[in-house]
């Protein structure tokens, strides 16, 4: 009681001393409402996929398993995916299995009896029905699992052709050309 | 009941959701092309399974048979609009398709070829090859659509008759010539 009558006058004038100073700069802040800035950040899925080249040439030998194409050309596929995506696969087709080259004048060369070897692999005929192109027009060149570290990436398929002409060996002289197709697709 | 036909319901718009879903989660690349562009060139060859026949002359002999039977084969990719192919044999004279090189001559008309076990003929046909009367036709293949590419061969067995006109005094010596033998697809 007595420290309290002792100290209790002096600190208490000392306060109000702090007050009286901190009243008039407390006075001049003044503070907006705070405006929200809603924020959206998109990261398009997308694939793309781009070839070395777009041209290969055959000279063909009449009745010949084997002719190869002048060229191989890679397909390199980039992609970028949204989480719910499984796989990515690249696919080779054409448009018309009975007539993947032809001359224009009714003899034609189908796809089975166009081949592609992929990364080195065995050569197989264009004879299976994919999502796009013909039926029985295509051939799936890759598939690759998408997981947790490869929602992006990139894939290379380095494709070699051949044309077997052993099921045409009645193929007239002349020139056959056609439109070999490569896409890919994620689902 | 009607919680029964909400529940179907229910079902049926989660299944279509789904579906939709599903759908919207696959993701093409864009389409690349690769031009094909095979030429089959047109060709014709012909092949023999040997190049050279010796003769042992009897004087006035009608059989000198060669030493040999030749194989002639012919190979073709024609291009549309050929309609035949034929074999030739023949003589560049026919007065002197042997000779010993000082005047005497076996002429072709006393040279005879059995092609495929068939009668033996003289070469004194003009044929699209060699000298007037100096030839024969061995073979004429109609191409049609089956056989635009195709072979076939002609087995050659020889003979010398040295009865006709003066061979019966031809002089005793070496008589040497050259028989050709040449194809042509047509027109």
């Amino acid at each position: 009681m007595k420290l309290q009558a002792k100290f209790g006058l002096p600190v208490a004038v000392l306060a109000l001393v702090l007050a009286g100073l901190a009243a008039p700069a407390g006075a001049q802040v003044r503070n907006s409402g705070a405006s929200p800035i809603a924020l959206q950040a998109v990261l398009n899925d997308s694939i793309t996929l781009t070839l070395s080249a777009n041209a290969v040439n055959f000279n063909l030998t009449g009745s010949s398993a084997s002719n190869p194409g002048s060229t191989s050309i890679t397909a390199t596929t980039t992609w970028l995916l949204r989480p719910n995506v499984g796989s990515l696969k690249v696919y080779a087709f054409f448009s018309n299995s009975a007539s993947a080259l032809t001359d224009g004048a009714g003899n034609n060369i189908p796809s089975a009896d166009f081949q592609i070897s992929n990364n080195g692999g065995a050569f197989t005929a264009l004879t299976n029905t994919v999502p796009f192109g013909g039926a029985n027009a295509g051939l799936q060149l890759s598939s690759t699992p998408i997981l947790g570290n490869n929602k992006s990436g990139t894939h290379t398929d380095v494709m070699n052709f051949n044309i077997n002409l052993v099921p045409v060996p009645n193929l007239p002289a002349a020139t056959y050309t056609g439109t070999l197709t490569i896409q890919a697709q994620a689902i | 009941m009607k919680t029964g036909k909400f529940l179907r319901i229910a079902v049926a718009v989660l299944a279509m959701t789904f579906a939709a879903s599903m759908a919207s989660a696959q993701l093409n690349s864009g389409a690349q092309t690769i031009a094909l562009n095979a030429n089959l060139t047109e060709s014709l060859t012909l092949n023999l399974s040997a190049n050279a026949v010796n003769f042992t002359l009897s004087a006035g002999s009608a059989a000198n048979p060669g030493s040999t039977n030749i194989t002639a084969t012919t190979a073709w990719t024609l291009k549309p609009g050929r309609t035949a192919v034929g074999v030739y044999a023949y003589f560049a004279s026919a007065a002197a398709a042997l000779t010993d090189g000082v005047g005497d001559n076996i002429p072709s008309s006393a040279f005879f070829i059995s092609d495929n076990g068939g009668a033996s003929t003289a070469l004194t046909n003009t044929v699209v090859f060699g000298a007037a009367n100096g030839g024969l036709q061995l073979a004429n293949v109609a191409i049609t659509g089956v056989n635009k590419t195709g072979t076939r061969n002609d087995v050659m067995a020889f003979n010398i008759n040295l009865t006709g006109g003066t061979l019966p005094q031809l002089p005793a010596n070496t008589y040497t010539g050259t028989l050709n033998i040449q194809a042509q697809a047509t027109p």
